[in-house]
């Protein structure tokens, strides 16, 4: 493992008894982008919350780039370098696209001139000049998870986690999102994990994947290894077939 | 603040300060000693709501201790300005250091601000961790607190007594200055970083954190400035009325300033100055007809409580219709057409704000 990753280390959470994450062990590397993917209620968003301390840990450790930060609250996590999104995306709804995005810059400590700067290039970067006085309550959803997405780079992290940042778009709007992402990394020097359903997209996007199925990891690798592995196989036809049989 | 920020700010204010000169004009026109009361009451309760906005307006929590606040500043400009044989007979109780002091009334005002803001500080951190309904109610209980010490701190206040022999010095120019003044405080807060960062955490408190956000010290920061302009408002308010009770800072008036706010829109200012004009005229107005209809006698029982009933219904009537008040997110702007005749703004299209926000100053 190397010292400078986000790591995930034999974490166990617990919901009413109900084991939603059973001894994940994961890392995220700084450059690269890692696919987090499994069937529905796999516990990928719980992983998520569990490394940025949205949700308690009831035993394993979560480490960012040699600090242990496991059981710390969500505020000093994200002052540590870590971003997300949400899976249902949470905007500030009465602030307009550019404070929304000028908020993480403001809440990490930058002066205003720079946070104003700064979200200044995001917007730029993202298209959003248009609608950089709009309420965030009044766009539309790829809007809004644009803007989701560009606030969480406005804290400049050394770490982002994004939840779904595709779901609701429309191809159009998900192949420009991608195109976008796929230059993340390298750019801003971050690691990236993005958890997504849309196979082919996150095909094209990963440098690895890493598979859960009932809060377990069940592989782990490259695209190709992954993808001929027996466990995800039977996970993905099986979620499939479960899911053809309720609708039934 | 960017420069198109600035420029909207300015505008705002422009506008927001219409009511109030407004106010004073008509006054200055009729020389009419009741509208001149009216237009300084109007005044006064300007700087309450616009207290009031700057915490509950950005932090999106219910606060009752404002009313609290205000006596405090009250009590306290009143105290310290009393006129040294007065108190001897106001508060034959006050302590013997308290009672060497008289200081001016204007500046009792500024320091009835910072005991009040002092107080605040000093109680409110444990309460800025709770939200929703546990926050309204210790906000509640802090109200119930604060009045219980007024009634029963003799020394200070004359207990639950009426406290006369305070200074008069709140005319009308002095409560429209200063509301002038605590509509540009409330206009700035606004858009600091503690404002937004506060608006952002009433908006999704999860995601707020997320990003870094210490939410509890971005909510103290703003209960300590509302309490501050609570304790200025109540010391304009002690100097205007000259003689008043712990009564008077209590539940009938937070259902006042709290209406006022509400029904003009807690999320902004320009709401609050719009509650606090239009409800003030619509008190008054109708304590005008009630008055006359109980002067006349065409109503064989004296007719109470109008006005507290009319605001009742007016607050529940908006709010069914606009739950978030008249004005609610958006503060009112300056046309873009006027906005290069403003004072110390260069407005530029959207196009080009870049390369002016670069060359700005902060
Ligand atoms: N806050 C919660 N309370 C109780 N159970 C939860 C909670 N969050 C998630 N779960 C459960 O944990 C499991 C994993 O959920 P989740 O992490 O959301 O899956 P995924 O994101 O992979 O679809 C599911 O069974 C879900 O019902
Ligand atoms: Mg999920």
């Amino acid at each position: 493992m190397r010292q400078d990753s986000l790591q995930a280390r034999g974490v166990s959470v617990e919901f009413a008894g109900l084991r939603a994450l059973d001894g994940v062990s994961l890392e995220v590397v700084p450059g690269e982008i890692l696919g987090l993917i499994g069937p529905n209620g796999s516990g990928k968003t719980t992983l998520v919350n569990a490394l940025t301390g949205q949700v308690p840990i009831v035993s394993g450790d979560v480490v960012c780039a040699g600090e242990t930060i496991t059981g710390e609250i969500p505020r000093k996590i994200a002052l540590l370098g870590i971003a997300r999104s949400f899976q249902i995306v949470r905007l500030f709804g009465n602030l307009t696209v550019r404070e929304n995005v000028e908020t993480a810059a403001l809440a990490k400590g930058l002066p205003r001139r720079e946070a104003d700067a700064r979200a200044e290039e995001l917007l730029d970067e993202f298209h959003l000049n248009q609608s950089a006085d709009t309420l965030g309550d009044a766009l539309n959803y790829g809007d809004k998870r644009r803007v989701e997405i560009a606030r969480a780079l406005a804290s400049e992290p050394r770490f982002l986690l994004l939840d779904e940042p595709a779901a609701g778009m429309n191809e159009t709007e998900s192949d420009t999102l991608l195109d976008m992402l796929a230059m993340l990394p390298e750019k801003r020097n971050c690691g990236m994990l993005i958890i997504d359903h849309d196979m082919p997209l996150i095909m094209r996007l990963c440098h690895r994947l890493h598979v859960l199925a009932s809060g377990r990891t069940i592989a782990e690798g490259d695209i190709d290894t992954v993808r001929q592995h027996p466990a995800v196989i039977e996970a993905y036809l099986g979620s499939d077939a479960k899911a053809a049989d309720h609708h039934a | 603040m960017t420069s198109a920020t600035r420029s909207s700010v300015i505008g705002t204010l422009v506008i927001l300060t219409v009511p109030v000169v407004l106010a004073l004009v008509i006054s200055e026109a009729l020389g009419i000693r009741v509208v001149d009361r009216i237009a300084t009451i109007f005044c006064i309760n300007l700087v309450l709501v616009l207290g009031l906005q700057v915490f509950m307006g950005n932090s999106g929590i219910l606060s009752f201790a404002h009313v609290g606040f205000m006596g405090i500043g009250a009590y306290a400009s009143a105290v310290l300005s009393m006129p040294l044989q007065m108190k001897g007979m106001a508060l034959p109780e006050l302590y013997p250091i308290v009672k060497a002091i008289e200081i001016s009334p204007y500046l009792g005002m500024v320091v009835g601000g910072l005991v009040a803001a002092g107080v605040a500080a000093a109680v409110s951190y444990p309460l800025m961790r709770l939200s929703d309904a546990a926050a309204v109610i210790t906000s509640f209980a802090l109200l119930v607190v604060l009045h219980t010490i007024m009634v029963h701190w003799h020394q200070m206040t004359n207990g639950p007594r009426t406290l006369f022999g305070v200074q008069s010095a709140t005319t009308l120019y002095i409560a429209a200055g200063v509301a002038i003044l605590m509509i540009f405080i409330a206009l700035i807060f606004r858009e600091s970083r503690t404002g937004i960062l506060l608006r952002a955490a009433r908006d999704d408190e999860v995601a707020a954190g997320a990003i870094g956000t210490n939410i509890s010290n971005m909510r103290w920061r703003g209960f300590v400035l509302s309490a501050f302009m609570a304790g200025i408002g109540g010391a304009l308010w002690a100097h205007f009325i000259t003689s008043f009770s712990p009564n008077a800072f209590y539940l009938k008036e937070t259902f006042v300033i709290l209406g006022m706010l509400v029904i003009g829109g807690a999320g902004t200012v320009s709401g609050a100055v719009l509650g606090a004009f239009v409800v003030t005229a619509a008190f008054e107005l109708l304590r005008l007809i009630e008055n006359s209809i109980n002067l006349s006698g065409v109503l064989p029982t004296q007719l109470v409580g109008l006005t507290e009933i009319a605001l009742a219904c007016a607050m529940i009537g908006i709010l069914i219709v606009r739950p978030s008040g008249i004005i609610s997110a958006r503060e009112v702007a300056f046309p873009d057409a006027l906005r290069r005749y403003l004072p110390g703004t260069h407005f530029t299209r959207p196009k080009q704000s870049r390369s002016a926000d670069e060359g700005g100053t902060q």
